[in-house]
């Protein structure tokens, strides 16, 4: 029993670890700027919605950003679905020359490192004249969102009984009919989180929005920033924007709570029924 | 299957895969040649003038360039602190509520959080909130507890452990989440077997549970060797990279070198160098799958 009770404030205590900094953020959303320099820090204080008010309506306006993070990650999460579908499914289920080959390929761009790519993209772009455009930045979210979106659609694909095709294919309805008719159903669930994830993922990303992305469209990610400068810090602010920008993933994060680890070991893990 | 059937077959999932196939070629494989090229090149915006060919130039500048050695090494110290942080603390903690359904329940629902977070808001937030001198948390912690007070992020071997707390904060639940899935899919009647042999409880982890594990664990390793090998956003708003190089990773170097510098040719190099090592880690879990 009192082993029992420790290891359950222990897991709490590590739960407020976790949640602490999220936590604090939106406490500190609430606070005016003198409040969230006062020291000891407080915890109870008179809770303003003046950064909430500035972030959206005000001159520090954040609403042009969530658009772009909205356009942006919109786009990329479409066009990705559009490719990735007869990819993955390609992969999972027919008999597709050099599978194997191809397999590693994707999984190898995968895991990239972005940095090596944002340099040749920024050359690339501004040839160009893509920089600060919407299809610009798509195109490079591209080589995240694809081929994740393609393993993790693998490991779903590979979850659904081989017969429910084969009896289509004898049924004479034509590979593609069945694939729209039969797997895309079947699917449906799996094709959900995909998308979750995808919007996630180029909803969060950093690297290629600040280099590549400019003053048309700057993602909600860079626009933090704006609340950072060399004379003065807009603590308040900063966290209302964080809280804003994050409401997003942070809702996306728990209606696919069931689902997260799979979209985390995507690849790693032989989908299905062979464990 | 008759053979015109199999034809059939191959050509339609060739038709299938093909175009995601060409498009990823396009987005990735194509720019990195341009990398690669580009490392070939002396190319400093900054003096357009000097722009040429250099060959290896670039190359042979990394042996002699203390910085880049020193951010090889950073590299190194981060993705394996970071790694073996999380694997620790993250199979501990599966272990630890593995019994208790209540509290995995809330460990799971907590998890989500820092994981959804995009890296430059968790930085930003450990930054601003809880490492800050003068009204972070962290301070007033260390203060109250009579230890002093410090400065997380503007002294260098503070700040170098201050952006391994953050990564490891970030990605322990992701460590945890998987290790414990993995643990209880492990079936019960094998402890049953080890309980009646009067096994104690550490032998029974050390000769049945790790064992088991064992392939979760490494998939857990390489994936967060991948990550921590591609991690940004978290350094760049905690730290920028500083102070001075304090914090300067590969990534942050390259993009210093390409961005604030504007020595592309040169930070081309470096990027190539993290190219293959990331390389390297992708083959290594590709043998792992196969090997399976």
């Amino acid at each position: 029993m009192i082993r029992r009770a420790t290891l359950l404030v222990l897991s709490l205590l590590i739960v407020l670890v976790w949640v602490f900094p999220v936590a604090w953020g939106l406490l500190t959303s609430f606070k005016t700027e003198r409040d969230v320099l006062a020291y000891p820090p407080q915890v109870v204080f008179e809770p303003t919605l003046v950064n909430y008010q500035d972030v959206f309506v005000g001159g520090a306006s954040i609403v042009p950003n969530l658009v772009s993070s909205l356009v942006v990650s919109g786009f990329t999460t479409a066009l990705t679905m559009l490719f990735a579908i007869p990819a993955a499914y390609a992969l999972a289920r027919l008999d597709l020359p050099w599978k194997r080959a191809g397999g590693f390929w994707v999984l190898a761009t995968q895991m990239l490192p972005p940095v090596g790519l944002v340099i040749p993209y920024f050359l690339l772009l501004r040839q160009v004249g893509w920089t600060d455009t919407y299809q610009g930045l798509v195109l490079v979210y591209l080589t995240f969102a694809l081929p994740f979106a393609i393993w993790l659609l693998v490991s779903y694909f590979e979850e659904i009984p081989r017969e429910m095709e084969e009896a289509a294919l004898l049924d004479r309805a034509g590979r593609l009919r069945t694939l729209w008719h039969v797997i895309l159903p079947q699917a449906k669930g799996g094709i959900a989180v995909t998308i979750i994830f995808v919007f996630l993922n180029s909803w969060n990303e950093f690297l290629f929005a600040v280099v590549l992305g400019g003053n048309t469209v700057r993602p909600v990610t860079v626009a933090m920033f704006n609340f950072i400068s060399l004379e003065q810090t807009q603590w308040g602010r900063l966290a209302a924007a964080a809280m804003v920008g994050m409401a997003p993933v942070i809702i996306l994060g728990l209606l696919a709570q069931k689902h997260i680890v799979k979209g985390l070991t995507v690849g790693a893990v032989k989908g299905g029924g062979r464990r | 299957m008759p053979a015109f059937a199999r034809r059939g077959e191959r050509r339609f999932a060739l038709a299938l895969f093909l175009p995601a196939f060409l498009l990823l070629v396009a987005t990735t494989t194509l720019p990195l040649v341009y990398l690669v090229w580009s490392s070939t090149q002396r190319m400093d915006l900054s003096m357009p003038w000097m722009s040429g060919f250099a060959g290896l130039e670039n190359y042979a500048q990394l042996g002699g360039d203390a910085r880049f050695w020193s951010s090889l090494w950073l590299t190194f110290v981060y993705t394996g602190a970071t790694v073996v942080l999380q694997v620790a603390i993250g199979l501990g903690l599966a272990l630890l509520v593995l019994q208790i359904r209540f509290a995995q329940g809330v460990l799971r629902i907590g998890a989500i959080l820092p994981i959804v977070l995009a890296p430059v808001v968790a930085g930003l937030f450990w930054r601003s909130l809880v490492l800050a001198p003068d009204f972070g948390i962290m301070d007033f912690i260390t203060r109250a507890l009579g230890l002093g007070s410090y400065n997380w992020l503007g002294d260098p071997q503070l700040a170098l452990v201050s952006v391994i707390a953050i990564h490891t904060w970030q990605w322990t639940p992701f460590a945890f989440l998987v290790l414990l899935a993995s643990l209880a899919a492990l079936p019960p009647d094998l402890y049953e077997a080890a309980r009646l042999d009067r096994a104690g409880p550490w032998q029974r982890f050390r000769h049945i549970t790790l064992p088991m594990i064992r392939p979760a664990i490494v998939i857990v390793v390489i994936l967060r060797m991948v990550t921590a090998l591609s991690a940004f956003a978290a350094i760049f708003a905690a730290t920028g990279g500083g102070p001075g190089s304090a914090t300067e990773i590969l990534n942050l170097y390259a993009y210093r070198l390409s961005f604030t510098e504007l020595n592309i040719g040169y930070g081309s190099a470096v990027a190539t160098v993290l190219l293959f090592l990331t390389l390297s880690v992708a083959f290594l879990l590709f043998a792992l799958r196969r090997a399976r």
